[in-house]
């Protein structure tokens, strides 16, 4: 992974021409998450040689991995930003409500059709663009806007939940997308994997993510060289609202039902993916395909552990031990590096 | 100098004295408005039902009961929203109680160790509270006075059991993945135990694995997705400890394309009787219970010992820890039980005719603490 930093700064750290043995100490300082998720996926493999090494279960195991994937690639631009976005959970309810509400459904007669998908990544970005508004125009910090607008997105929820059952997408048609195979895995995970490369793409490639990795590097370098700093801060708040929006139209696609709450555990889930992938909450480092490890790590020991036969009693403390155990292997070849840890 | 010495001398005093005066105003007022001042006239009474959300289809129907025993009593009416958190739930209490109002209360608690802290509330404030489904143990009514005047639920052992006896026998032999609740939850826990210890009389019935979706539809979703990678074709059967999880786990089945599984469950919930009222209804077991029945008992029961018409200390244990009747449904027996939603007025006349004990289809059954097999 080369970093994307290096067309900010004059010097580029890691830009050494030749493959010397420093080069490929440096491969395998990048790529400690990558082997960190390769020894998980071998030693569940030793351990259920039956039932983990599977494909019915490398299936499972992306599908599952698609909504995090979808909500990381936002989260991961917000958090390069510096900041963090805390209003994942609400906006998924929100916008998964939205959705169900305005699809054919048991509840109501309104049938946008696919435009209801429309509508509920758009009211995804408009709580986002809510939120880099806030954060930018009132310079409130952002895990204080994100949380209070959570909490709306949770209301919106309640509202459009009201006292009523709970509303079920009609059979057939889109509630069965998201699970049909295209190539072998399911469309979840291909939107999942689209989502990831176009965030790829933005934040290589275009001046949008560049100018997040400078604002995240140092918020005031970037300001006095003419970075429009809120107005990024905004488009990424936005985006990632809608990779919320989006990811809570998936999940109540998948499920066929729209529950007043149905992105409950995603926040906590997604942060962790972001920070073992190795994107510092700091700002300014790491990156998308960083975090699609992380997921794809975190995945995989829920899965990997359901399948040694772990009881659930103790599988919460397994999973913490194991996920430090790969945070500690993947960090391990960053170890020496001059870096102040708080 | 000197001047402003002795006024900041003064103001202290006057500080000392306005708090000492605070406290002890705040320590007649605890021990003053005492818990046995007797019967409390009809009129002036007020019902409260507190709820864990608003949005799970059993508490909605938690609040359909309160509402309709309003209705019926006429009396006033009030929505406790706990939004699942303990300290909303004792906060918002608490703050109804200080307001003066006589207040009649049904808590279906967010965790049992909130119970001490609300009938503590209850005992200063003088109302009367029913507790539902959880408690801790050793916390018992009649310890506590009048005030607590009821701990009631509906036996999980008796639905683990009867639930898993539909699902064992209509699957004859093979394999059954269970899906609990929040693993700390004692609903679960006994209902888990009734199941376990019911498969038992079938041998070729084999209990894969307990997995814990929390209650919740989405988690139960991915939970049944891995429980099919794992075990495949062995799985014959789903069981859940709530309809909600069943919803999730009979969509990821579906969506797997898998055919010929059964399912059973708990709590009859609409869509679900939906499902089973089509022709290849794969759900072969329910049981019968409903929120708006738990709450207008509840209500009825510290009602009746709000007005003077039961002396909670004269009760007999089994009626101040109760355990009710949960009825087993399947396909066949299913009109029996839903004609109960379609009046719920009806039924809520029935109960003030024959009492919180006495009612059908949920009868008192026996006293707690519930035995685990």
């Amino acid at each position: 992974m080369t970093n994307p930093n290096a067309t900010l700064t004059a010097a580029p750290r890691d830009s050494h021409p030749t493959r010397t043995p420093k080069s490929q100490k440096r491969v395998l300082r990048q790529g400690g998450e990558g082997l960190a998720l390769l020894l998980l996926v071998v030693v569940f493999s030793v351990i259920n040689p039956d039932s983990f090494p599977t494909v019915v279960n490398l299936q499972t195991v992306l599908d599952q991995a698609s909504t995090p994937l979808i909500i990381g690639v936002g989260a991961t631009l917000v958090i390069l930003l510096g900041c963090i976005d805390l209003s994942v959970e609400g906006l998924m309810s929100a916008c998964g409500l939205a959705f169900v509400l305005l699809s054919a459904n048991s509840r109501t007669t309104a049938d946008l059709g696919l435009w209801a998908i429309a509508v509920g990544m758009l009211l995804g970005a408009f709580l986002g663009l809510a939120n880099g508004l806030v954060h930018t125009l009132l310079k409130i910090p952002s895990f204080i806007v994100t949380l209070g607008m959570g909490f709306v997105g949770f209301g919106i929820a309640t509202l459009l939940f009201g006292d009523e059952q709970l509303p079920f997408l009609a059979e057939g048609g889109i509630t069965d997308w998201p699970t049909e195979k295209f190539l072998g895995l399911t469309h979840s995970f291909w939107l999942a994997a689209v989502v990831v490369a176009v965030g790829v793409v933005v934040s290589r490639f275009t001046r949008l993510g560049r100018f997040t990795y400078a604002i995240g590097d140092n918020e005031q370098i970037a300001r006095d060289n003419g970075v429009a700093v809120a107005r990024y801060k905004v488009a990424v708040f936005t985006i990632g609202g809608a990779c919320s929006g989006l990811a809570g139209v998936l999940t109540t696609m998948q499920l066929g039902s729209a529950p007043a709450r149905v992105g409950i555990g995603m926040l906590f889930l997604t942060i962790a993916a972001v920070v073992i992938g190795g994107t510092s909450l700091g700002g300014g480092r790491g990156g998308i395909l960083r975090t699609t490890v992380g997921v794809l790590m975190l995945t995989v020991i829920n899965n990997g552990l359901i399948h040694s036969g772990v009881s659930p009693n103790v599988q919460t403390a397994v999973s913490g031990g194991v996920l430090v155990a790969a945070i500690v292997m993947a960090s391990w070849p960053h170890r020496s590096r001059l870096r102040i840890m708080k | 100098m000197s001047t402003s010495k002795s006024f900041r001398k003064r103001l202290a005093a006057g500080v000392a004295a306005l708090a000492a005066l605070g406290l002890a105003t705040a320590c007649s007022s605890t021990s003053g408005s005492g818990a046995n001042a007797g019967p409390i006239a009809k009129e002036d009474i007020v019902l409260v039902a507190s709820v864990i959300n608003t949005t799970n289809p059993y508490f909605a129907s938690n609040i359909e009961g309160a509402q309709a025993l309003g209705k019926k009593l006429d009396l006033p009416v009030e929505i406790v929203d706990s939004e699942g958190s303990s300290q909303k739930e004792i906060s918002k209490i608490q703050a109804i109680l200080a307001q003066g109002k006589k207040v009649v209360l049904f808590v279906n608690t967010v965790a049992s160790s909130d119970v001490p802290p609300i009938i503590n509330a209850c005992k200063q404030a003088g109302a009367y509270c029913t507790i539902w489904w959880n408690k801790p143990d050793d916390y018992e009514p009649w310890d506590q006075g009048d005030n607590f005047v009821a701990f009631q639920k509906h036996g999980g052992v008796d639905s683990g059991r009867c639930t898993a006896q539909t699902l064992a026998e209509s699957i004859g032999k093979g394999g059954i993945i269970a899906l609990a609740g929040v693993q700390d939850s004692t609903t679960s826990q006994t209902r888990v135990a009734g199941l376990e210890d019911e498969l038992k009389n079938y041998p070729d019935v084999d209990l894969l694995e307990v997995r814990p979706a929390n209650w919740d539809p989405q988690l139960a979703f991915q939970e049944t997705q891995n429980m099919i990678a794992k075990y495949g074709d062995q799985i014959k059967g789903i069981w859940a400890a709530d309809d909600g999880m069943i919803i999730g786990a009979k969509e990821a089945v579906d969506k797997a394309g898998l055919t010929g599984i059964k399912f059973s469950s708990d709590g009859l919930y609409p869509p679900v009787i939906d499902i089973m009222k089509q022709p290849d209804n794969p759900i072969v077991g329910e049981t019968f219970h409903r929120g708006y029945m738990a709450s207008a008992i509840g209500l009825y029961t510290a009602y009746l010992a709000a007005t003077g018409e039961i002396d909670p200390s004269e009760l007999p244990h089994e009626k101040r820890n109760s355990l009710f009747k949960i009825s087993c449904v399947t396909p066949e027996n299913l009109d029996e039980y839903t004609k109960y939603d379609d009046d719920i007025d009806g039924w809520i006349d029935s109960l003030i005719e024959n009492g919180p004990w006495d009612t059908e289809p949920v009868p008192l059954v026996g006293g707690g603490p519930e035995v685990l097999p």
